[in-house]
């Protein structure tokens, strides 16, 4: 069976040969069981926003993001909450824990209006990593960010993002345990370049103790 | 989508808020049933995103894709639902708002249901009764009144399909 045969058939039963990406066919196929993947819209959601547009008329031409940049003392607000949270250490969903390591984070001279917070939690599969950033720039066309985790010898690349589409929360995986990597940054690479970071650091930040359990 | 339709879209024209509904509809209600898990809250997120898309039309790119953008209107919104509810306060000064479950894989359910919905009616319904009614080939045939070969032949190209719109995935 050739390779353009496996996947699908691995994607449709789960079983058989078993292709190099199979995590993520498995995470598709976990996607397909739910039952909210399937679920349609209510007719009364279409009906309300289109109330909506005929009660307030023509959309409103809305600033850029560029023009809505947070004032420092609402970072500065945001940093301090996040160490806030980080002295608390466990945050609960419902009634069910979930330890969180908050780790802030600083705009190197490449990027000092940056800054933020990684968001830390160990999961079954790896490092939930959860970047809040401000004041970085969308990554110029030809380049993307790339996080990293460190010891003292080599950093172990987290996932890549852009930023062209917003500032919204960028979420990467470890699959190292940051324990031993403690350090954390976010690196600006270039589109068809090696695998090995640039030394164009952006932003980083260090935790030098994590809350488990 | 039809970039004609997101130019219009940016003008706050409602029929191209329509096509984009009709596009983007389902995502976003699998996006918020994923991450608040009830209906009505689900209902609620799914139109404020589009109300809120409307109102923020002007300040889309369409030289971007459109996908990303709504995705994550979506999931601001459906989180801010969240949050509402879950909020703690778990001491007198400071008030901590939890994370929402479900948040690891959102952008996978989005783009999954996305994908599901560009499938012909007839691969689409044996995707479901495969994956989520948990039907064997044998049973998905009785139950439609058509022979095994034909939904093994459905199921393949369904599957191809879905492996060729959800490619971008695996380069996240």
């Amino acid at each position: 069976m050739g390779t353009d045969d496996i996947r699908p058939q691995y994607l449709a039963t789960g079983s058989g040969e078993s292709p190099a990406d199979h995590e993520q066919l498995d995470l598709i196929r976990g996607v397909l069981a739910e039952s909210s993947t399937w679920e349609e819209p209510p007719e009364g959601v279409v009906d309300g926003l289109f109330a909506t547009i005929a009660r307030e008329g023509h959309a409103p031409v809305v600033e850029t993001a560029a023009k809505r940049q947070r004032p420092p003392w609402l970072l500065a607000a945001g940093v301090v909450a996040a160490i806030a949270l980080l002295v608390i250490g466990v945050v609960s969903v419902f009634d069910e824990p979930i330890a969180e390591t908050v780790v802030a984070m600083t705009g190197t001279n490449l990027a000092p209006a940056a800054a933020g917070v990684a968001s830390l939690r160990p999961t079954p599969s790896g490092w939930y990593i959860r970047l809040d950033v401000s004041g970085l720039p969308a990554a110029p066309e030809g380049t993307y960010y790339q996080g990293w985790v460190w010891n003292d010898d080599e950093g172990v690349s987290i996932g890549t993002f852009h930023l062209r589409d917003g500032d919204d929360a960028v979420v990467l995986w470890s699959g190292v345990d940051v324990a031993e990597y403690p350090a954390i940054s976010v690196t600006l690479e270039d589109e068809g370049a090696g695998p090995e970071a640039s030394e164009r650091i952006m932003m980083k930040g260090r935790f030098e103790e994590l809350s488990e359990g | 989508m039809d970039p004609e339709v997101l130019q219009r879209f940016r003008i706050g024209d409602e029929s191209a808020v329509k096509a984009v509904y009709d596009r983007f509809g389902g995502p976003v209600f699998a996006l918020s049933m994923s991450i608040l898990g009830e209906p009505g809250l689900a209902a609620d997120a799914t139109q404020q995103t589009f109300i809120k898309a409307w109102r923020a039309a002007s300040t889309y790119d369409p030289e971007r894709s459109f996908s990303p953008w709504i995705y994550a209107i979506a999931r601001r919104t459906a989180i801010d639902i969240y949050r509402k509810r879950a909020r703690l306060v778990v001491s007198d000064q400071v008030d901590v708002v939890s994370m929402a479950p479900g948040l690891e894989t959102v952008w996978e359910v989005f783009e999954v249901r996305a994908a599901l919905d560009q499938l012909p009616d007839e691969e689409r319904q044996v995707v479901k009764l495969s994956h989520f009614d948990g039907l064997t080939h044998g049973e998905i045939a009785n139950q439609l009144g058509i022979p095994v070969g034909t939904v093994k032949s459905r199921s393949h190209r369904a599957h191809q399909r879905l492996l060729v719109l959800l490619r971008h995935l695996e380069e996240m």
